[in-house]
């Protein structure tokens, strides 16, 4: 530091203005916590996923393809950049446990080295043996050593628990678009070995080709030609960063990466705003103490670093309390609610982005307190030591408007000179009032669009009662079609195929295939009209358009089963809130060769439903439009926790700033003030006079606050989970409660700030001029 | 007589462990219309006599009178109401608002005031209806002062209280600016204290309250006080 007196010169200062510095300490606090407690998040989880990655050895992309020949997997090994080829087989399996939850099912081959499981616990054996996914074992309380029973191709096989483990492909662990976030009670793995399908097939079987590349291979060229060369066969094709996991957990990471740019713009913005406040009004106040520092020699770059100090010293402690309570605190509380099963969670901070953002503080505060002295500094001595000269007064452009001017009462007057003659502290505080109103409407609004996805989802794209998953071998679409239901019934296929885009790029997309009236799925466009299931050709969904860009009457290409791909054309675009997709007819698809196999029936009972058909072979699971809504919105409690998050920031940026505006217009103009008390002025009219110019900014920040809300609700909504189309649209009623607590908040400083008023005798002001 | 009136009044003040009296046990009375001069040596308790006369402050004990009007136990509220109609000030350093130009100025005394006398007009009365848009910034200390002698009487005060209005003029201008303070309120009919240090000043006055220590060491009556133009410091 500098020499000892200086110092303990600017220890004394930082502590006579302690609520600015407090603030800056605080907002510096706020910004570093913010961004290394988000960045720590990503951070870690990409350390950790790629690591699990590794260690299991996860594919770089799987060929599915029914009975993988030995030619197949010949000539993918041959492709230029494919290093490892292997088969497996992999299937849903039902389980007799409680609830009917479903297994994944992988079978390796015992020499298999690609996607292997992530032992906890236990051994994975050759021939015999599972290995069973931990975390759905912990919720049944199953251990080394117990069985399970699962049904494979309408078998039931019993497995005895070699191990349990964590699965790279089962980090985000959800059975399908329709599931928000994990439940490891309704969804886990399992991993055999290929030779305990033979007591359920007779024989070994795979359906998958994984396939292993070298780093930064080609993977599009590996796909074109992996795809060209299995040919009819193929099924699909999905790479590593688009299976369902791996996506999940990258859009997550790619989340938290915006959010941790995003975010501490703000409180950067801020943290620079009232070090100038308050360094501008220190250094203009010791005048005369730097010119007795000139008088005495010290050079101009000692007293320079001296100014600059207040400002490095508080950024530097708040940078510190930031890194050691954000990733602490913020990171540990978030990242659990990412609900990703990785092996374990210790936290990585993130030191390269730690550094940028104390940078950037020491930018905001040393930086900004630099500026704030180096005019003053030009001076000599014997003028800085000689008397300030007197504030002017300054005509503003208002008085060139009289017909404005004249029917203003003198403190308006007042009031508009000094809110243009102190710009900067205006802008501090509209700009932590307009941060304030931003970040709760953006709260509020993400709240707001993922409950409403519920209720489009359930209550307006879906009106089923409900949804019978049926078992496609023992059903066909003539057979239900005949079922005499009381109500309405709607047959539904889903599946997926592979899909090749305008753009080349291919990829897996999931489709859905129902009758032309679709008397339960009513499908819209974005502004609420309906959309129907066109007659030649297919209807995609609004982000998977955007997503690829989709216009249309495009042509995309379809995989057939057992055949080449087949152009048809994008008649329609429909908005779909949760999962995307290829949504056509049953008659358009069985114009294409294919055969429509429903799997699931969707019905809307008149009166009772039909025990009798429901308790039939036919029907495999069920599930009501109601538990489908609820579990969609059970995932809304990490939004509340969000929400209250982003309150509580926003909260405390307007309270930092108003508090500050407020402390400094009254703190500078005690001398006016107490002549006004003086001239016989009541408490509240000079009240009033200090705190308009918050109000002021209360509302030009408020007023600001609406499209910055509207940015970062864009933002977040954008990039909260890729299976979901959120608009992010703010809703006036949420534009209105954000405006409201502003205005508490408000009120609240104003009336701190009032209180303090009142505790300083207002005429010593004027005494102390003698 | 006995328009203003002190009975027996102190004003302690605590400064860290030690009682101060700043003023000890004062009497006086004051007719209404009159020039007074209260004279000291600086802590002899002018000051805080004033600002107990002028409602800024209360005293501990004692009495005190204006206009048959008890002001020595008003609230707070009571006093500020007090200072808003009775009572027009000016400072030694003017006190004016820097960012209102000079009429603005005068006319932030004239908003809170039922019956006042324009601030145009006061402003007039002090020539300087020419420098009425001007910041304080933009005019001299002398034309500061009589903007601050128009805003203290435009409120149309009962009392005029002045604290030591010459103390930061040269001579030829606190000349001015004390027969400024006298011509217009023996026009308007005012009662003038002038607080000051500066004896020649007192010559001027109907009474002299001489002060020393918190107390009145000498009560003058001036059958025939001098003209501003007599008096020479």
């Amino acid at each position: 530091m500098v020499k000892g007196a200086l110092f303990i010169k600017s220890l004394r200062d930082i502590q006579k203005s302690k609520s600015q510095f407090i603030s800056i300490f605080i907002m510096a606090t706020l910004a570093v916590f913010i961004m290394t407690g988000l960045d720590s998040i990503w951070y870690t989880v990409e350390k950790h996923s790629y690591n699990m990655y590794q260690s299991t050895n996860l594919s770089d992309l799987w060929v599915t393809v029914a009975n993988p020949s030995e030619q197949q997997m010949w000539g993918i090994g041959k492709i230029e950049g494919v290093e490892l080829v292997e088969k497996r087989f992999t299937a849903y399996a039902d389980t007799d446990l409680p609830g009917g939850p479903t297994l994944q099912v992988y079978a390796l081959d015992d020499l298999s080295i690609l996607d292997q499981p992530k032992l906890q616990k236990g051994k994975f054996g050759k021939s015999s043996g599972a290995v069973l996914d931990s975390k759905f074992a912990e919720v049944y309380n199953l251990k080394i050593g117990d069985f399970i029973t699962i049904k494979l191709n309408g078998v039931w096989m019993r497995l005895q628990i070699e191990g349990l483990a964590l699965n790279s492909e089962h980090v985000f662990a959800v059975k399908n678009t329709a599931t928000i976030t994990p439940d490891h009670s309704d969804y886990g793995f399992i991993i055999i070995r290929t030779n305990s399908l033979k007591s359920v097939y007779g024989q070994k079987v795979y359906n998958q080709i994984s396939v292993k590349t070298a780093q930064g291979s080609d993977l599009a060229s590996v796909v074109d030609r992996a795809g060209a060369y299995v040919g009819d066969n193929l099924i699909g094709i999905t790479l590593q960063k688009d299976s369902s996991s791996v996506s999940s957990v990258n859009s997550r990471i790619q989340q938290f990466k915006t959010l941790s740019l995003v975010f501490p713009v703000l409180f950067l913005l801020v943290t620079a705003l009232i070090t100038q406040s308050t360094m501008v009004r220190m250094v203009e106040n010791q005048r005369p103490q730097i010119g007795i520092l000139k008088a005495l020699g010290y050079s101009k770059r000692s007293i320079l670093w001296h100014y600059t100090s207040y400002g490095v010293i508080v950024g530097v402690l708040g940078s510190i309390l930031g890194l050691l309570t954000g990733p602490n605190i913020l990171g540990r509380i978030l990242i659990y609610q990412l609900k990703l099963t990785l092996a374990a969670y210790s936290l990585k901070i993130n030191y390269g982005h730690f550094v940028f953002v104390l940078l950037l503080i020491l930018i905001c505060t040393g930086g900004v307190s630099f500026f704030a002295c180096r005019q003053l500094l030009s001076d000599t001595p014997s003028v800085l030591l000689r008397d300030k000269p007197p504030k002017s007064g300054q005509h503003i452009f208002l008085e060139y408007i009289p017909s404005v001017w004249q029917k203003m009462k003198f403190s308006s007057k007042l009031i508009a000179r000094n809110i243009v003659e102190n710009k900067g502290r205006l802008l501090m505080s509209t700009i932590g009032v307009m941060g304030c109103t931003g970040l709760i409407i953006s709260a509020l609004t993400v709240r707001s669009t993922l409950s409403g996805i519920g209720d489009y989802t359930y209550g307006t794209t879906f009106t089923f009662d409900q949804k019978i998953i049926l078992d496609t071998n023992k059903t066909s679409s003539k057979y239900l079609k005949n079922l005499e239901l009381d109500g309405i019934a709607q047959q539904l296929e889903e599946s997926a195929v592979q899909v090749i885009f305008p753009d080349g790029s291919q990829k897996m997309e999931p489709v859905s295939i129902t009758t032309k009236e679709s008397p339960l799925i009513h499908l819209q466009n974005i502004d609420g009209t309906p959309v129907y299931l066109p007659e030649n050709g297919v209807l995609l969904t609004r982000k998977l358009c955007k997503e690829r860009g989709i216009n249309k009457g495009d042509i995309i290409r379809v995989k057939l089963t057992g055949k080449g791909y087949v152009s048809v054309p994008v008649e329609e675009i429909a908005y779909v809130a949760s999962g995307q997709g290829i949504y056509m007819t049953d008659i358009y698809w069985e114009s294409l060769g294919e055969t429509f196999k429903p799997t699931s029936l969707l019905v809307k009972w008149k009166g009772k439903p039909d025990v009798k058909f429901l308790d039939s072979d036919i029907v495999t699971d069920l599930a009501t439009r109601d538990s489908m809504q609820n579990s969609l919105s059970s995932s809304l409690g990490v939004v509340n926790f969000a929400v209250m998050f982003l309150i509580v920031i926003g909260a405390s940026l307007a309270f930092v700033v108003l508090y500050n505006t407020g402390i400094l217009n009254f703190v500078e103009r005690t001398r006016d003030l107490a002549t006004f008390r003086v001239l016989g002025f009541h408490h509240d009219e000079i009240r009033y006079l200090v705190l308009i110019e918050n109000y002021f900014s209360v509302l030009l920040g408020m007023l600001s606050g609406i499209p910055v809300g509207r940015f970062m609700s864009w933002i977040i909504a954008s990039s909260i989970d890729e299976r979901l189309d959120l608009l992010g649209n703010i809703s006036l009623r949420d534009v209105m409660i954000a405006g409201a607590m502003t205005i508490f908040f408000s009120c609240i400083v104003n009336k701190i700030i009032a209180d303090k008023m009142k505790e300083i005798d207002i005429f010593e002001a004027l005494k102390s001029v003698e | 007589m006995d328009f203003i009136k002190f009975e027996n009044v102190e004003r302690e003040y605590k400064i860290g462990g030690d009682i101060i009296k700043a003023v000890d046990g004062i009497s006086f009375s004051l007719s209404q219309g009159t020039l007074n001069v209260v004279l000291g040596q600086s802590g002899a308790g002018k000051t805080t006599l004033l600002n107990l006369l002028g409602g800024m402050d209360s005293p501990t004990s004692g009495k005190i009178v204006v206009s048959g009007k008890e002001i020595s136990g008003m609230s707070e509220y009571e006093l500020t109401e007090y200072r808003r109609t009775q009572i027009g000030f000016v400072f030694q350093f003017y006190n004016l608002v820097p960012n209102l130009t000079a009429l603005e100025n005068v006319q932030l005394a004239e908003e809170i005031c039922p019956n006042t006398l324009g601030a145009l007009e006061m402003l007039k009365r002090v020539g300087l209806e020419n420098r009425i848009n001007n910041f304080p910034s933009q005019l001299s200390g002398g034309e500061q002062q009589r903007v601050s002698i128009a805003r203290a009487l435009a409120k149309n005060p009962q009392i005029v209280l002045c604290d030591e209005p010459t103390g930061a003029l040269d001579s030829e201008t606190g000349h001015k600016v004390l027969r400024l303070i006298r011509d217009v309120s023996k026009d308007l009919g005012k009662t003038v204290i002038i607080v000051t240090h500066n004896a020649s000043i007192s010559e001027m006055a109907n009474t002299v309250l001489h002060m020393r220590d918190g107390k009145i060491a000498k009560l003058q009556f001036n059958e025939h006080p001098k003209d501003v133009e007599e008096i020479a410091w």
